[in-house]
């Protein structure tokens, strides 16, 4: 009979399938960033510690989301994310534990967390990839895209969480009524796209002068295609502007453990921060590592004294992009 | 009206509240802070997205009419050189998930963006359901009442107008109500196609202020908007009538010269909804260097089975729904009914993350095992197969039953050997459709699955994210490949269901 | 000048040769029955006639105005003709009224319900005229499908087997009806029939029509009487056959010499045709013949008798049926058919 047989089916399924209950003794790292990178360093960290790992694969939004729902009965150990403002999103609610004064300490303050719940492990910078054949000038400042002859040929990602915090940045440096001006200067001038990656493909192609992207996705077409093989160039803007703001990949413990807290410490280690370096050419935050070669020196960068995670600030960020209409 | 097997009534209740957990969450959530919620709503770039989100919901719906109908016709009812072929290429976009779609058409058209993308990129996607719902009804339609009105002096137009299309009109709209709620909930392909809909305002109040009360308010929105489409489906649909069988060889038209421009516009409409996309799908497979095939076949087996899995729960519950609300309706299986259409609008993300409040606070047993999963599953694609499983249920004549009974047969054993196997073609293409599905998804498979399960759409999604389109080639092509199959099941059932009963 | 005139018609479906060399003529206000058992091709000459399928060869015209031939075919909702299909084909999502109404939208409104009530009076179904057809039974079916062909007053009228699905009660009735109501109306038809009884009782002119041919055409009498070849002679009625020979303007029989109507050629031999209501059975004691089996139906009864040479059938009267066993003298009443071997 159908549904005897259906039930059988089910049934074969389900013992295949049920190896998967999960598991209460390793740790559970919720990871906002891809098992390509994440993977090989956590195997690392396994065969030198034998301390088992499970990593739960997703987006950095939609992993904050997912904590938020769960709340207190959470199974995840950590929290590795991509921004800091799903950090912050799940420092608000309550679901991160005080970093412990050792690790805290390993990176300079200004990359994680005020109240210590999180702490960054590497950083990426705003910059502005160009199409050489069809930019000449480049702009020297944020402000000169407003200039009517970028009409149509700039590309933004409003909804991209660091562009997100760029403009955060933009707001504390020059104020309100200016960081509105030059969104709604982007809101008829720019092209909107949905993620930095297809910015980055559309200069590539030539179908866009330039855009404003995180400077490692310009490294990770490299490695795929080759360096060679990439028309478009990354350029920054000069001096302590706000469009060259460095961002945060950061890590948070939701329930402190022993193993918790050596796998941040690998993180945070030599070998964690070169593999960042090496794989994505992200600046390692740690002091003495250096980043990899051809980039600019974090020193170097301006960073305005912003709480990356705090969400109220966010929040009104988010609010002035909306009244420029732009998500 | 006897009273209903038990098993019909119980598996209907359980669906009925499964679907309800995701409305109880919105609400839920509503209610911590309704304030926000109101601000959200009454903000006027909210009323611009719900436009927006209309338009292009409306827009759809009558193009793949148009494409469905045009397809349907000219394969069922005309003399159309490979006939069979064509109805294979019509079907086919049902084997590609809409983002690789649109992923497809990016990668030859980078200025393939806004309304008139997002419209084509789903017309072509959804399509088929209507190509599918229509070619069935027009086999069993009655061909002699069409000579006859030729008879009485109406031409061909007149005729279809007057006598096919009332006939074949519960169909349209069933199907139609499928592409409306399914271009409500779309996210993925519209996202890349840079287009501002209501369901982007919900994930952008998700991720980028993660306030889940507002993206609570705007997903209730859209339970709303369900209902109103619901209702008019319903309103407007017309009734089924009992076609009588037509005896006789089933005539079909002659094309004459109009055979020419039929196949190039089928020939045009294969390549939109499948030839691009998977030509693109090649040439980027071609760049990638080194293959990881053990790794493949991993991803295949385990997306095979949790599909399979899931088409399968989900045919027992759609059987067990038809059943009740067709053979024995009364108001609950009405509202048992409507309950599982209720969420289909909802974004597979608000879906996911009411599960997941529900799993991990309320039943931690199943959080994050393939349960929850097939749960969520459940919830989302029930409606799909409820309306291919419960066609032919509909139009099993009583008397068959009345007759299985005077021969000595329960009333249940009178479902099993009489009603069942003629329903059997329907039962197996809402199995195939909702395995189809299943093994598309993404959101809530992302969410939801046990840490350790990866499905060929999890795995693609992982390359997408880091840009590596030639590393997820392989994957989106396996991906298309293995639905193809479902979505040949699905074309053969569709076409037997009707030769089955009449 | 005939209403209907098919000439020398033919088609074919691919290789196989359907209908070759029909030719037919019908008068106006007059019923053809083209009558043959499945398969002979009814079906098709009608899709011919009703213009859904092309002539190979050959030109349908009606009322003067050619309809088909080898190069054109006027398209059907030209032709006004009206056709009452096989299963009636009644459109299920409108009512009786509805239906009947369905050719008339191009009159006034008046004009046309007019027109409505005048039918649902003819055939007796204005109580119904709201119904749906689903709700109605066979017969009241058949009788909107009618109404519904005539309502535009068309040229020709072709109905398909329509009584094969009723059952024989009720086809009886129906039958009359149907004649009634085409004659009230002065309508012509042609009607496709594998049913012998219905040609002769309802028809005007018989067409027989076997294996694409027409092989005979006549009055049902004349059918019926003088069937042009041993197959039509068999086919209708029920006929016992009988080895003869022709000698001295008679055919000499193992029941006797008997006159023919037909063929008689000095010398030739062949089969006489001999209907069983031809035979007159004798009662007589003496009789060489036997009576050995009887199958009763009330009103007549087949009676089985052993003659010397043969074993026939009669057709007797019910209540003066000879019983079994009685003897017999059997008698030939009237001229039978010869058909020379060919």
């Amino acid at each position: 009979m159908r549904l005897r047989g259906a039930l059988v089916l089910l049934s074969a399924a389900s013992l295949v399938l049920t190896g998967c209950t999960p598991q209460t003794d390793s740790l559970l790292v919720y990871s906002g960033r891809s098992e390509a990178l994440i993977g090989p360093l956590v195997e690392r960290f396994e065969q030198q510690t034998g301390i088992e790992i499970e990593v739960r694969y997703a987006g950095s939004a939609e992993l904050a989301a997912q904590l938020l729902e769960e709340g207190a009965n959470s199974p995840a150990d950590v929290f590795l994310a991509q921004d800091a403002g799903a950090l912050g999103a799940a420092a608000k609610a309550g679901l991160l534990e005080t970093m412990p004064d050792e690790l805290y300490s390993l990176v300079p303050a200004k990359y994680s967390a005020a109240d210590k719940s999180w702490v960054g492990v590497s950083g990426r910078a705003r910059v502005l990839v160009y199409d050489p054949s069809q930019v000449s000038d480049r702009p020297k400042s944020i402000f000169d895209l407003e200039d009517a002859s970028w009409q149509g040929r700039i590309g933004i990602a409003p909804t991209n969480a660091s562009f997100q915090a760029f403009v955060t940045a933009m707001r504390i440096l020059h104020g309100d009524a200016r960081t509105l001006q030059w969104l709604e200067a982007m809101k008829s001038g720019a092209v909107i796209y949905e993620k930095n990656g297809a910015i980055l493909e559309a200069v590539e192609a030539g179908q866009l002068a330039a855009g404003l992207i995180n400077h490692y996705y310009w490294y990770a077409r490299a490695k795929e295609v080759g360096t060679s093989q990439m028309s478009s160039r990354l350029s920054q803007f000069e001096g302590a502007d706000a469009g060259n703001l460095v961002n945060v990949a950061g890590v948070g413990i939701l329930e402190s453990s022993d193993e918790a807290e050596r796998f941040v410490e690998f993180l945070l280690g030599s070998e964690g921060q070169s593999y960042f370096a090496e794989e994505t050419r992200e600046y390692p935050l740690v002091g003495g590592i250096s980043p990899a070669d051809k980039l600019t020196p974090l020193a170097d960068f301006p960073s305005p004294s912003i709480d990356l995670s705090d969400l109220d600030t966010l929040a009104e960020t988010l609010e002035l992009i909306r009244q420029a209409g732009l998500i | 009206m006897q009273r209903p097997p038990i098993a019909a009534v119980a598996l209907g209740l359980v669906a009925a509240l499964a679907s309800l957990i995701p409305i109880g969450y919105l609400l839920l959530r509503l209610t911590a802070g309704y304030e926000s919620a109101l601000v959200e709503l009454a903000r006027a770039r909210t009323l611009e997205l719900l436009v927006n989100t209309v338009c292009l919901t409306v827009s759809v719906s009558l193009t793949a009419l148009v494409i469905g109908a045009f397809q349907a016709w000219l394969t069922v009812r005309t003399n159309l050189p490979f006939a069979p072929f064509f109805a294979v290429l019509a079907t086919l976009p049902l084997a590609i998930p809409s983002y690789v779609l649109a992923l497809g058409y990016l990668s030859v058209f980078p200025w393939f963006s806004g309304f008139w993308a997002s419209w084509f990129t789903l017309s072509l996607a959804t399509a088929p359901y209507v190509f599918l719902a229509l070619s069935a009804a027009l086999i069993s339609s009655n061909y002699a009442a069409e000579e006859v009105a030729r008879s009485l002096g109406k031409n061909r137009w007149q005729v279809a107008i007057g006598v096919t299309w009332p006939q074949v009109r519960p169909a349209a709209f069933a199907s139609m109500l499928l592409v409306a709620l399914y271009t409500l909930s779309e996210f993925g392909a519209i996202a890349l196609l840079r287009f501002d809909t209501f369901t982007r305002a919900i994930y952008n109040a998700y991720r980028g202020s993660f306030d889940r009360t507002s993206a609570a308010a705007l997903a209730l929105v859209l339970v709303v908007l369900t209902l109103i489409v619901i209702y008019f489906e319903r309103r407007y649909r017309g009734d089924r009538w009992q076609a009588p069988t037509s005896r006789g060889r089933k005539r079909r038209i002659e094309l004459g010269g109009a055979r020419v421009i039929s196949i190039f516009g089928l020939a045009l409409l294969g390549l939109a909804g499948a030839g691009v996309p998977i030509a693109s799908l090649i040439g980027w497979s071609f760049n990638q260097v080194s293959f990881d095939l053990l790794r493949l076949g991993e991803l295949v087996a385990s997306s095979l089975l949790v599909a399979l899995a899931a088409g399968i729960i989900i045919g027992v519950f759609a059987l067990a729904i038809s059943i009740w609300n067709l053979r024995f309706s009364s108001r609950v299986s009405s509202a048992v009914d409507l309950t599982a259409w209720a969420a289909h609008a909802l974004p597979a993300v608000v879906v996911a993350l009411a599960l997941v409040f529900f799993g991990a606070n309320l039943v931690p047993a199943i959080y994050q095992t393939i349960w929850l999963l097939l749960l969520a599953y459940l919830i989302l694609f029930l409606p799909n197969a409820l309306g291919l499983v419960g066609t032919p249920i509909a139009q099993v004549p009583r008397s068959i039953e009345e007759v299985a009974r005077s021969q000595g047969l329960s009333k249940n054993a009178a479902l099993r050997k009489v009603v069942l196997p003629i329903a059997a073609p329907g039962i197996l293409a809402g199995v195939a459709l909702a395995a189809l599905t299943v093994l598309k998804e993404l959101p809530a498979t992302l969410l939801l699955r046990p840490n350790d399960l990866d499905t060929l759409a999890t795995e693609l999604w992982q390359a997408t994210e880091v840009l590596a389109y030639s590393q997820a080639a392989p994957y989106a092509l396996a991906l298309i490949i293995i639905a193809g199959v479902p979505a040949l099941v699905l074309n053969a059932q569709a076409r037997k269901l009707i030769s089955e009963v009449s | 000048m005939p209403l209907l005139e098919i000439k020398d018609v033919s088609m074919n479906f691919g290789a196989t040769q359907v209908l070759s060399g029909i030719t037919l003529e019908l008068e106006s206000k007059q019923l053809l029955a083209v009558l043959g058992s499945s398969g002979a091709g009814k079906s098709t000459l009608m899709r011919l006639i009703a213009g859904f399928d092309a002539v190979a060869s050959g030109s349908i015209v009606l009322d003067g105005v050619l309809l088909s031939d080898s190069t054109t075919t006027v398209a059907p909702e030209k032709r006004s003709i009206g056709i009452v299909p096989q299963d009636s084909a009644l459109f299920p999502h409108l009512n009786v009224r509805q239906n009947i109404g369905f050719g008339l939208s191009r009159l006034a409104k008046d004009v046309k319900e007019q027109r409505v009530s005048e039918l649902l009076q003819l055939i007796r179904m204005e109580e119904f005229a709201g119904r749906m057809p689903e709700e109605l039974s066979g017969g009241q079916v058949q009788r909107v499908a009618l109404a519904r062909a005539l309502a535009p007053k068309p040229k020709l009228i072709l109905l398909d087997e329509p009584f094969s699905a009723l059952d024989a009660e009720l086809r009886q009735q129906l039958r009359e009806e149907v004649r009634q109501v085409l004659r009230a109306e002065g309508a012509t038809a042609v009607m496709v029939t594998h049913d012998q009884e219905e040609a002769l009782s309802l028809a005007d002119r018989v067409a027989v029509l076997r294996e694409g041919r027409i092989i005979q055409v006549g009055s049902p009498s004349e059918i019926y009487n003088s069937p042009a070849d041993v197959g039509i002679a068999t086919f209708l009625g029920e006929s016992v056959l009988v080895d003869g020979k022709v000698a001295g303007g008679k055919i000499l029989t193992d029941l006797g010499s008997l006159s023919a109507l037909n063929n008689v050629v000095e010398g030739a031999s062949g089969v006489v045709a001999i209907r069983s209501e031809n035979f007159y059975l004798q009662p007589n004691p003496s009789g060489d013949s036997e009576v050995v089996g009887r199958v009763f139906f009330g009103h007549d009864a087949l009676v089985e008798v052993q003659t010397p040479k043969l074993r026939i059938r009669a057709r007797s009267n019910g209540p003066f049926a000879p019983e079994v066993g009685m003897k017999v003298t059997v008698w030939v009443r009237g001229a039978v058919n010869f058909y020379p071997a060919s």
